[in-house]
């Protein structure tokens, strides 16, 4: 059984992002970049499943630029088997990564999709889901616990108020929640194996995708500045903020 | 220049950076160090795991990588999490096995990168200063054999070590190159005796007496009275990873202090809002780059010939000697009273600092030996 882990390259969870001056964006030069975290929850996962016996090959894609190839070889460093780069210079959205993977799953056949909920960058949390609909496969979001056997995936998901566990028939595509595992640490000897790990460069062209954006930014702002609090004599006159200022209760 | 690292360096800055940060924060640093142990085995073997002492060493010798670069990298990150692991001694003995070591003697190799035998450096002597020829520890044939008997100094981890590289006289005057000999000596050889006490940075250190050593021909390490190139050597590697470490240990002292002037209010505003507080940060921030620069420079010379390389590491420890106390001592200033607290990591980083300046030869003894390559050349 093979599993597809699509896997993206972010802006480090550890810098703090500064927007454009020009507000058509985040500045990204010279800025560390890595592993999208809930994609490297997916890559761990995938391996684990291999450890155990239930998956014989990991398959890694990224869909960017050609620096993808450095976050690839971290996911085979970790222990995935080999990689895929669709290497493309312009904007990538939700639905064009999605239809980049759909055409992806029609030539590899991955009994399984598994990769993070959301990107850290700009926090779509859609690419899963229209994988799922462009494929016609069940889907599992925001897995916290995933088990692989006799055909179908076994998996918890966390939501308001509780847990959820769904049972889905293989093939699927499963996103990864926070919880799901913790990532192992790279070791140098498996960072010296994975550049041995084949990485296969293909062009959007090449599956036959149009990856023309379809939305467009309008602007792109810093937050705005939490303003400084007040105290406030009684609980009366806070009850009475609360509801007639902040309108909150 | 390009300044990136490759792939693989990166790859193992990133994981090694996060595994210090997520196992070896500042609490279970502080225990550790002042542990009977001053080191933690278990976090040794996780090391040895990950394949970051593997990345000391050349694939010849048994590790992934042993570039100048590959040092750098590690020990930036380990001076990061300010590390009491016995890092050093395992680059100072291990690349004088490296260098000098027969086949038999390479096999503990092995041993030492997969963290299962830990080798410490006996060469420093009470009234050797810095001066890495002066060797009055006696070796002298008797038999077939070797007889020890002197004393070494403040030798890292002594306490743990399963074995020694011990330099001893066999021939010449105290402070001659030629007649320095090399040992390979087990833990628990009779007559070796041990007074391990704590570094004042954090660690444990020992003073090792020699009274009537006996070892076989075999622990000799290289050829006999030829041990000052090797000594050369490893000393050279122990700096380049002295400095990175120093680097690593000032950016995270600069930005606790950057942090800190962010936060701390006087008369209604941030510190660090004051123009006079941030020429000194700018000056600081031009001066660890100045300091970054050096170690890059020595990575980048560290297989160069002999003069090329050695000026480049003496340039460098010359930089961290005085680049790291003045960091050490400006951020403390610049944090006032809290700076000298024990609670908060910023004192221990200013600590190491400092004693990075006295280890394997100090700024006066760098500038001098800097000088003196350049005109003998």
């Amino acid at each position: 059984m093979k599993i597809l882990v699509p896997v993206k390259r972010v802006v480090d969870y550890n810098v703090k992002v500064r927007v454009k001056a020009d507000g058509t964006g985040v500045d990204t030069a010279n800025v560390k970049m890595s592993m999208n975290p809930f994609d490297e929850i997916a890559v761990e996962e995938a391996v684990r499943l291999k450890e155990k016996g239930a998956v014989s090959e990991v398959v890694v894609v990224s869909c960017g630029v050609a620096q993808c190839q450095e976050t690839l070889r971290t996911a085979m460093a970790i222990g995935a088997d080999r990689a895929i780069l669709v290497e493309c210079a312009d904007e990538l959205q939700p639905l064009a990564v999605a239809k980049l993977l759909k055409a992806l799953a029609d030539n590899e056949q991955p009994q399984l999709v598994i990769l993070g909920k959301q990107a850290i960058d700009d926090d779509c949390n859609q690419t899963g889901q229209m994988l799922a609909a462009l494929t016609g496969w069940p889907q599992a979001t925001f897995a916290s616990k995933v088990e692989v056997a006799d055909g179908s995936a076994t998996v918890t998901r966390e939501v308001d108020g509780g847990l959820e566990t769904l049972k889905v028939k293989l093939p699927a595509v499963i996103t990864t929640d926070l919880r799901l595992n913790e990532p192992r640490y790279v070791t140098l000897p498996n960072i010296m194996k994975a550049k041995k790990k084949p990485l296969e460069v293909i062009k959007p062209a090449d599956l036959g995708v149009d990856v023309i954006p379809r939305l467009k930014t309008l602007k792109v702002s810093e937050p705005p500045k939490r303003g400084a609090g007040i105290k406030v004599p009684d609980v009366a006159t806070l009850v009475d903020k609360l509801k007639n200022e902040a309108k909150v209760i | 220049m390009n300044f990136q690292h490759t792939d693989d360096r990166r790859m193992l800055a990133d994981s090694l950076n996060r595994f210090v940060a997520e196992q070896y924060g500042f609490e279970t640093r502080d225990r550790i160090a002042k542990s009977p142990q001053g080191c933690s085995p278990e976090l040794w073997r996780q090391f040895a795991d990950l394949g970051v002492i593997g990345a000391l060493f050349g694939e010849d010798d048994g590790g992934f990588a042993g570039g100048g670069f590959d040092i750098a990298v590690v020990f930036e990150a380990l001076g990061r999490g300010l590390v009491v692991e016995p890092f050093l001694p395992t680059v100072l003995a291990g690349s004088a096995i490296a260098h000098a070591g027969n086949p038999a003697q390479k096999a503990l190799l092995a041993e030492i990168i997969g963290g299962t035998r830990i080798a410490a450096f006996a060469h420093g002597e009470p009234d050797a200063q810095h001066e890495f020829n002066q060797v009055q520890t006696r070796a002298k044939r008797v038999g077939a054999q070797w007889q020890l008997d002197g004393v070494k100094a403040v030798v890292q981890h002594g306490e743990q070590a399963d074995v020694f590289v011990l330099s001893a006289r066999s021939a010449g005057a105290v402070d001659d190159e030629a007649g320095i000999s090399l040992f390979l000596v087990p833990a628990g050889t009779p007559g070796l005796t041990l007074r391990g006490y704590p570094t004042i940075d954090g660690g444990r250190a020992a003073e090792l007496t020699l009274a009537g050593v006996t070892l076989g021909a075999d622990a000799l390490l290289g050829a006999e009275g030829a041990g000052a190139a090797t000594i050369e050597h490893s000393v050279g590697k122990g700096v380049l990873a002295l400095c990175a470490e120093s680097v690593g240990a000032m950016d995270v002292a600069k930005d606790a202090t950057l942090d800190y002037l962010r936060t701390r209010k006087q008369f209604g505003v941030p510190i660090g809002s004051f123009q006079a507080l941030q020429h000194r940060m700018a000056d600081l921030l031009v001066e660890i780059e100045q300091a970054r620069s050096a170690v890059i420079n020595a990575a980048a010379a560290i297989d160069a010939e002999r003069v090329i390389r050695e000026r480049a590491l003496s340039a460098a420890k010359v930089t961290i000697g005085r680049v790291g106390p003045l960091v050490a001592e400006e951020c403390i200033q610049l944090h006032g009273g809290i700076g000298m607290t024990w609670e908060l990591p910023l004192p221990h980083y200013a600590k190491r600092l400092v004693m990075i300046d006295h280890q394997l030869g100090d700024e006066d003894h760098h500038l001098a030996r800097f000088i003196a390559l350049g005109r003998a050349n």
